[in-house]
Order: C-alpha cells, then sequence, then structure tokens
C-alpha cells in the first residue's frame, strides 16, 4: 500500500492551491456575501481545463486520474467552496455521464463545449416531491415525431443559473416503476426552458443553485442519453462519481477550518498565553488533524478504486458520509475557536461553518449514504 | 530558432516550514518545495519570447530528486526539456559553486545557447549571486534584476531600477540576465499541460560524473563559504520608553534612528526636485 | 606586492550620496573590527572627479583611500568596476571586502567574488571578528524568519554585502587623516559588452502597503477621522505609507485597503509607526516582520507600548504634528 503522494498529485495540488489563492481568495469573502457568482474567474478557469478535468483529451479535457480530480475539487474548495461546487458538478455529473452514456454523435455536439467551459453542465434530479427517491420524479418527456416534450420544474439546481447543458431526469414510461424515468440533454435557449430565480441559500452563496422550468420544451429525439428508460441507472453511476466530488468538497472546507484555527490559536492571546497553549485547543487540534487525515484516506482510496476500475460505490458513499459529517464538526470546533470573532462576518470560519452543513445534504443526504453503505455492507451471502 | 534557458530553484514553501522548536533548526527535508518566484518570472519571459519569436527553452534545475517537480512544472508552462542536475556531490554548494556546476550543465547540454534567464534572487537564502557569477563563469554578458526586456534580432535591450536609477542596456547575445518580480506575472499551469508534461515531458537527469567533474569533487567541500549556524532571530525589543514634550522627544528619536527615518527624507527630498 | 599590515576594504558606493550611508557604515564597522585582527581600513574609489569623496571617507573613518580618477569613469559600469576592483585586489591583497547591498553593489560582489575565486556572503546584518580570526558574517534568509552565521575558512578575501542601515556611520571628522593611493587607469581594458542606452532617475513607484518601507499605523486613539488624516502627510514626508486597525475602519477614517492584520494585510515594513494603538492581536499579527517598531500612546501600558522596540508616552496626535513639523525643518534644510 503507497500512502506516499505522486510527485503529480503534489504538483497539482500546487497548481490548484495557487490559482485558487490568487484569483478566489481575494473575492471569496465578497462573493459569498453578494451571492455573486465569479465570472471573471470562471473566465481564467477555462482555458486552465478545470471544466475537462477527465474528459479525454481529443474533447479538449486534460484526462485527470480521479485521485487529482479530487485534489482540484479540495483545493478549490478550500479557498471557495461556491466555485469547488460548480466544477465538481460540472465534471462529475454534469459532463461525466455524457461521456460514459452518450452516443458518438453526442459526445462530438457536448462534450468540447463543456471540456472548454463554455458550456457549464447542471444536473436536474430534484423537484419537489423528488430528490433521493428517484421514483418520485414528476417530470415528464412524451416522444412527438422526432422530438420529446418536456414538462416539469426542477428545483435547487446547482449551476443552474449558468448552465450551458441541462441533464434532466424526465418520466417516460409512467407504468414502468422500475425503468420509469430517462434521461435527456437540454441545451441552454431551448424553447420552453427557463431559469427561475436564484435561491438564498445559507451557504455555497457564490453557486448560482436556481430552479428550472420546462414548458412543452422540444428536444430532439437525439438528446436521449442512453436508452429510454436508463434514468435510474445513468443516475446512480452519475451520483457515484459526484460522491467523491462532493466529499472532495467538504475536505478542503475542513481543511480550511483546520487551518485557520491552527494560525489562530497560535496568535489569539487569553490569560497571557496564547490559546494554543491550552490543552482543551491542542485536543480540539488534534482531533481536527485525525479526522480530516482519516477523510483524506477514504476519499483517496475510493478514487484510487475508481481508477482501478473497481466497483467503488460504497467506498464512495464512506468518503461522502465521512468527509461531509467531519467538515461540519470541524467548521463548528473552528467557529468555537475562534470564539465571538468567530461568529462575525468578518472571518472566514463562519462562512466554512455555512458552506459545510450542506455537504451532509445534496448528492444523497448522509441519510442516503449509510443506505448504500448499509446494503453493500448486508449484501454478502453469509 | 534561438536557445533560452532558464535556471530555476526549488525552494521550500515558507508558510508550510517545518521548524524544530526545541532544537531551533529548520527541518528542510520536510517541507513541501515550490518553484523559486522570481524564477517564475524569468521562465514568463522566456515563454512570452518562445510566443513572439519562436525559441527552443531549456529549464535547468540543480537540487535532490524530487526538484524534478519545477521541472514538470516548467514543461507544464511551455519548457521544452528540462535538466535536472542532482546528484549528493553536489548538496551544500553555496553561490560560487551552484553557478559553478550551473556553467559546466550549459555548456555540456546546450553550449549554443542564446539567452540565460535566473530569477533576480530565491526567496530561501536570498542572495541574488548565482545570476552574476553564472555569467562570470560562461564569460557572457550579463545584467541583474531586469524588469523588461525586448529582443530584436541579436540584440536584447533591457530596463531595470538599480539604486532609483532607470536604466537602459544593450547587449548582444549570447547573455544573461536575471528577472525581478515586478512584470511577468507567471501565467497560471493549466491541468492538461501538466498531465502532458508527467505523462510526455522529457527530463535529463545528470549526474557530477555526467557532467565530468572532478573525481574529488564535492559541492560542500568545494564551496568557499560555510555555514556555522542557523537561527531563528531573538525578537530584539529593546523597548526603550521615551517621555516628555514631544519637541524632545522628536529630537531623542531622530538622534537614535536617523539611519532608519533619516533616509527616506532624503530620498523623498532628493526625488522630489 | 602585499601591504605590511591586514587591510579592510569598504567598496565606496558614492552614487545617490545623500541617501546612500552604507559605505560610511561599512566604514565605521571596518574600523571597529580592524584593531581584532591588526588591520587598517581602506575605502576603494572608482570615478572621475570624485576627491570630495575621498575627502568624506577618510573624514568618517578610512585610513587609505584607493582611488582611480579617469573620465571614462565618470558612470558606473559593471563590467570595467569588476576588472579594475579585481586588479587592486590582486595587487593589493586584502583580507577582507566588504560591499554596501545597493542594486550595484549586489551585483558587483558576486562577479568580484567569482574573479578573486573566493566566498561571498549576502546582505550580512551584522559582522564579528570570532575567536579564529575569521570574519563572522549573519545573513539573514527565508525572509528574515532565519539567520545564518557563514564564514570563508580558507580562500581571501573574505567577502560580504552588507544591509544598509545595519551599522552606525562615524561622526564627519574633517581632522582626520588618511592616505590617498592613486592607481593608475590600466592602458588595456577589455571592451565593455553592455551598452548604456538611457539613465534617468526615478520618481519612486507607487508602492503597496505590504512592501513599504515605512508604514504609519493609525486607531482610535488618533481622535477623529479629522486628526487622523494628519497621518497621510506623515507618510508622504516619511515615503511610506498608512495602515489602520479594525476600529478606525469600520469608523470610516480610513480605507478598508489600510486595513493591518489578521483579517487585512501582512506588513513586513523596515520602520512601523503606530500612533494611538492598543495592539489587540488582531492587529498585530499584521507585522510580525516588521524592523523597528516605534508605538505613540498615551497609556504607557498599552500592549502596543509593550511590543514596540521605542515606547513614546504621548498624545498620539500631538506627537504626529510634532513629528511633522520636526520633518519639514529637516526636508528645508
Amino acid at each position: 500500500m503507497d500512502f506516499n503522494p505522486k510527485m503529480k498529485h503534489n504538483a497539482v495540488r500546487k497548481t490548484v492551491r495557487r490559482f485558487a489563492e490568487s484569483e478566489l481568495g481575494p473575492i471569496a469573502h465578497d462573493i459569498d456575501r453578494d451571492a455573486r457568482f465569479p465570472l471573471e474567474v470562471i473566465e481564467k478557469m477555462r482555458p486552465l481545463n478545470f471544466f475537462g478535468l477527465q474528459l479525454p483529451k481529443k474533447y479538449g479535457g486534460a484526462e485527470l486520474d480521479t485521485t487529482s480530480y479530487a485534489i482540484t475539487i479540495e483545493e478549490i474548495s478550500r479557498v471557495c467552496a461556491g466555485v469547488g461546487l460548480c466544477v465538481t458538478v460540472h465534471n462529475s455529473v454534469g459532463a461525466f455521464p455524457i461521456e460514459r452514456f452518450g452516443t458518438p454523435g453526442q459526445k462530438e455536439r457536448f462534450l468540447p463545449h463543456l471540456a472548454s467551459g463554455e458550456y457549464i453542465g447542471a444536473f436536474c434530479l430534484t423537484e419537489a416531491n423528488a430528490g433521493s427517491d428517484a421514483g418520485g420524479v414528476e417530470t415528464t418527456a412524451v416522444r412527438d415525431g422526432d422530438e420529446y416534450v418536456i414538462n416539469g420544474t426542477k428545483i435547487f439546481v446547482t449551476n443552474g443559473g449558468v448552465c450551458g447543458t441541462a441533464l434532466i431526469f424526465a418520466v417516460t414510461d409512467p407504468e414502468n416503476l422500475r425503468n420509469a424515468a430517462s434521461v435527456f440533454v437540454v441545451e441552454k435557449g431551448t424553447p420552453g426552458f427557463s431559469v427561475g430565480e436564484i435561491e438564498d441559500l445559507c451557504g455555497m452563496r457564490s453557486n448560482p443553485v436556481s430552479s428550472l422550468f420546462f414548458e412543452d420544451c422540444r428536444v430532439p429525439a437525439d438528446n436521449l442519453l442512453g436508452r429510454l428508460g436508463d434514468g435510474l441507472k445513468i443516475g446512480l453511476i452519475a451520483l457515484d462519481t459526484g460522491r467523491i466530488g462532493i466529499a472532495a468538497q467538504a475536505l478542503g472546507i475542513a481543511q480550511a477550518a483546520f487551518e485557520a484555527s491552527v494560525k489562530y490559536s497560535k496568535e489569539r492571546q487569553q490569560f497571557r498565553k496564547p490559546l494554543s497553549s491550552f490543552q482543551t485547543i491542542q485536543n480540539y487540534l488534534a482531533d481536527m488533524a485525525t479526522e480530516i487525515d482519516a477523510a483524506r484516506l477514504l476519499l483517496y482510496r475510493a478514487c484510487a478504486l475508481k481508477d482501478a476500475a473497481k466497483p467503488f460505490s460504497a467506498e464512495a458513499a464512506m468518503a461522502k458520509l465521512y468527509c461531509s459529517t467531519i467538515a461540519s464538526r470541524i467548521t463548528n470546533l473552528a467557529v468555537q475557536i475562534h470564539g465571538g470573532y468567530g461568529y462575525s462576518k468578518e472571518y472566514d470560519v463562519e462562512r466554512y461553518f455555512r458552506d459545510a452543513k450542506v455537504t451532509e445534504i445534496y448528492e444523497g443526504t448522509s441519510e442516503v449514504q449509510r443506505m448504500v453503505i448499509s446494503r453493500a455492507v448486508l449484501s454478502k451471502l453469509t | 530558432m534561438i536557445n533560452l534557458v532558464v535556471c530555476i530553484k526549488q525552494v521550500p514553501m515558507v508558510s508550510e516550514l517545518p521548524w524544530d522548536a526545541h532544537t531551533g533548526t529548520l527541518k528542510r527535508e520536510l517541507a513541501e518545495g515550490m518553484m523559486n518566484p522570481a524564477c517564475g518570472h524569468a521562465l514568463e519571459a522566456a515563454l512570452q519570447i518562445k510566443e513572439k519569436h519562436g525559441a527552443h527553452i531549456t529549464a535547468v534545475t540543480m537540487g535532490p530528486p524530487m526538484a524534478e517537480e519545477v521541472l514538470r512544472e516548467a514543461i507544464a508552462l511551455g519548457a521544452d526539456r528540462g535538466i535536472l542536475l542532482t546528484d549528493p556531490r553536489m548538496a551544500g554548494a553555496d553561490t560560487f559553486v551552484t553557478s559553478y556546476i550551473l556553467a559546466r550543465a550549459i555548456e555540456k547540454i546546450c553550449p549554443n545557447f542564446d539567452l540565460i534567464f535566473c530569477g533576480c534572487q530565491t526567496s530561501d537564502s536570498e542572495t541574488a549571486q548565482v545570476g552574476p557569477q553564472l555569467s562570470e563563469e560562461l564569460d557572457i554578458p550579463g545584467a541583474a534584476n531586469v524588469e523588461k526586456l525586448d529582443l530584436t534580432g541579436r540584440s536584447l535591450r533591457i530596463q531595470r531600477l538599480s539604486d532609483n536609477f532607470l536604466e537602459t542596456l544593450e547587449f548582444d547575445l549570447p547573455g544573461l540576465i536575471t528577472l525581478t518580480t515586478q512584470h511577468y506575472e507567471p501565467r497560471h499551469v493549466s491541468l492538461s499541460g501538466m498531465q502532458q508534461a508527467f505523462e510526455f515531458g522529457e527530463i535529463v537527469t545528470l549526474t557530477a560524473a555526467d557532467l565530468g567533474l572532478d573525481p574529488e569533487f564535492k559541492s560542500a567541500k568545494n564551496s568557499p563559504t560555510r555555514i556555522l549556524d542557523v537561527f531563528s532571530p531573538v525578537a530584539q525589543n529593546k523597548n526603550i520608553v521615551m517621555k516628555g514634550a514631544p519637541k524632545k522627544i522628536v529630537e531623542q528619536l531622530f538622534l537614535k534612528f536617523d539611519d532608519k527615518i533619516g533616509g527616506a527624507i532624503g530620498k523623498d527630498l532628493k526625488e522630489k526636485t | 606586492m602585499m601591504d605590511a599590515e591586514r587591510n579592510i576594504w569598504v567598496f565606496g558606493d558614492y552614487r545617490n550620496y545623500f541617501q546612500n550611508r552604507v559605505t560610511l557604515q561599512l566604514l565605521s564597522r571596518a574600523a571597529d573590527l580592524a584593531p581584532k585582527i591588526n588591520a587598517r581600513v581602506g575605502a576603494v574609489i572608482l570615478g572621475s572627479h570624485i576627491n570630495e569623496y575621498v575627502n568624506e571617507y577618510i573624514a568618517h573613518g578610512a585610513q587609505k583611500v584607493y582611488l582611480i580618477d579617469h573620465p571614462s569613469l565618470a558612470r558606473y559600469s559593471i563590467e570595467t568596476y569588476t576588472t579594475l576592483i579585481e586588479g587592486l585586489a590582486r595587487k593589493y591583497l586584502p583580507d577582507i571586502v566588504l560591499v554596501g547591498a545597493t542594486s550595484f553593489g549586489r551585483e558587483l560582489a558576486p562577479r568580484l567574488a567569482k574573479r578573486l575565486d573566493t566566498g561571498l556572503t549576502a546582505d550580512c546584518i551584522r559582522l564579528d571578528i570570532n575567536a579564529d580570526g575569521l570574519l563572522e558574517q549573519t545573513a539573514p534568509s527565508f525572509g528574515g524568519n532565519l539567520l545564518a552565521r557563514i564564514v570563508t575558512p580558507v580562500s581571501r578575501p573574505q567577502m560580504a554585502t552588507v544591509r544598509p542601515g545595519s551599522f552606525q556611520e562615524i561622526p564627519h571628522d574633517s581632522s582626520r587623516q588618511g592616505m590617498v593611493i592613486c592607481e593608475p587607469m590600466p592602458k588595456k581594458l577589455p571592451k565593455e559588452r553592455m551598452r548604456l542606452i538611457n539613465y534617468e532617475r526615478k520618481p519612486p513607484r507607487g508602492q503597496r502597503i505590504e512592501e513599504a518601507r515605512v508604514v504609519v499605523c493609525g486607531g482610535r486613539g488618533m481622535g477623529s477621522k479629522n486628526k487622523f488624516r494628519k497621518l497621510y502627510e506623515l507618510a508622504q514626508l516619511l515615503g511610506g505609507e498608512v495602515g489602520a486597525t479594525r476600529p478606525v475602519v469600520y469608523s470610516g477614517w480610513a480605507d478598508p485597503e489600510a486595513l493591518v492584520g489578521q483579517a487585512g494585510k501582512q506588513i513586513k515594513p523596515q520602520v512601523l509607526f503606530s500612533f494611538g494603538i492598543s495592539g489587540a492581536i488582531q492587529h498585530t499579527a499584521g507585522f510580525n516582520n516588521a524592523g523597528l517598531v516605534i508605538a505613540v500612546n498615551k497609556n504607557p501600558n498599552a500592549t502596543m507600548m509593550k511590543i514596540a522596540d521605542v515606547a513614546i508616552v504621548a498624545d498620539a496626535n500631538q506627537f504626529c504634528s510634532s513629528l511633522i513639523k520636526e520633518l519639514k525643518k529637516r526636508i528645508r534644510n
């Protein structure tokens, strides 16, 4: 077992860290406060392949391994989780399903635009009455000649406000319980497709999370991804990959909160001693460090399995569950260590605290991750 | 097509300097390395020449095997190949010996070089000596602290700030320049560039023997300077307390610290007139 | 031909004479060190019509001045200067050569060391003679976070560049005597490869507070927004920038850009003035790497007054006015 990071992984980490610290660092606080999606930075990320992390080179992607992908998301999120969210969702559930399930023609049509970041990808499963319960999807797609007509509303769509393509889960065969839903690629500008208000959320405020509306939205039949009724299958596979990204994102937030806590506890004096000289604070920091390390090892193991083309679904769920759990705990503790200043918007830890919470919720809540993990545990014969 | 050589040093990240508080020493081997900032500007200046005129760029570094990382980074940014000078016998070099080894390597691997780029100084030892000493070793014209450059044919015109004088100088290639961090802000590394650099990048590793150095040669032994020890400066907080009439205190202040406070005044005065 | 006694040489770097006192500071330090190794202090000076500097250097402690005075040396030139000083050093074999760490000095010294096959320590802040009679050079690294003590045990001369401001100059004394050794300009010199195209004085560029040499920080103790404005005048006179604490920024006395501390800028000026600042860690963590820290506060027990190098017990606003007045007077003279 090799626990030494490869030179390439170190290099990727430093590269992304430098980019994030120099380009996102100065604005991370403001774009959170103003709930502003920083298009000017996204513009700079495009030629650097942040939007084609693992896509094949022939479409303009970087063809990175999954560990490099996770490190990239971790490092962006360490500085700005909202933009980290944009990048991971785009790459994992926005673009990857097209690469995995698309026809050669679909790949030619969509992947170059996605890899270059000209199109930002979104993934729309959640509805008012459906989330991890994909069976509750009420959006419909009805065949009409060479087209499908889509009707319905998707909510809490990450990147929704700026997406160039959206993967839409819609019911195509209401009678078929298992294979009711199919996935369609809908491009922006398609008549009948519109974007709702940007959500006013607790965290991840720089991401334009919004609702998407489909009113008699006609897409060519050729935009069906995979086969008719493949919705659930595509969704599950996409979400396995998506979990790695969200785990990496949570880890990045936790790392940022930890670093801020170490720095602050060395500088802040109470009772004429730095905070770091108190055993309680030392214990907090030791626990944080241990949890972050454990989380990182779990995550990189899931990445290594995926790159070795081995099953990684349960391992990705474990990584996502653990990374998001400790992110919440560590950001909470970071606020505690900072005391009153930690509760102030002047310091970054309160942003980490708000950003961390949702990692326990989206792309499968912690409860759903436990479902996935327990299924794997209980699926053994004896 | 002209041949450019960029000398790059991998330096420890200051933010991550592992410091042993008990022994008061730096655990340098534990620190993550990065490309020295000024070397990044030097590379950027070379890349811009490559884009404008076409050029072949060789990136050279001397250091432990892990210094390969900065060469991969240079290739990811657009350098054509990397030369890694690594050998236990090269360890412990001061600037005198570093410039000697670099010169031998450049003569061997890139004898028909046209222009050598160095960072004006490193963020670790901060000597600013390797560039000027390398130009002496190779007996070529050299200019330190270059801010802007303009290549026309084989004539290089440079601009720099030297002790508050703005100088424009010109020389014919081959030559050497060291770059400040004032202009040529390094571009960001693209992730596909990084992937390609690790997959296909050409790195040539050379030892002291490969360079034909004397079999007895050892950097630590051949360096004319010796480091006795390295320590963390103790806070020299004298905490002088001054009281009384402001006018009197101001006088005292100038009496004691004129070199620190007064220097600035003179400068301000001179340059306004 | 070796001198009967040993010599410590100081490179006479007279460009920007009125601002650049490093040569005088080095002459002073060399005079301190010389008796320990039985040496004399020599200044080396190249140029055209530079007699006034010869006299200055003697008045500031040089016992000998090695002089090459020639019209072609009217302007500093790295190649010719290196060659000429190399020639002088080979002739007189000085034991130690000290060069001010100016831009020119830091380009000249490494070339010279290379030609003379000897070691060089960069940007020293302390120089001593150790028990073995060696020049012990203390040089900062990692942005001043570390100091290294360095010697050149075997090769000669021992060479160092020295950071301006590291030593106090000896006061000017025109009664001092010194020997002037006039050296002829060599008949044949290598052709200059570097062509000087243009040469002009450059006004200081607009600087960022993070890079400013002098920073004047103010806190609520300045009294009011109007009074706080004086700090800008003071900073201008000192060629520096203005920094501020959190309460001051929140009160709108200063731009958020000026905020120094954990939530703001990290600064590392050579001189930091602190006016009416109590010294909360949120602020003081912003200047861990500052040089001389001068605090002004009515309350001698304020944290800021304890951590300062110089603590001035006075009303910040009043003291600021006195300082401005004094500076203006000095500039007029």
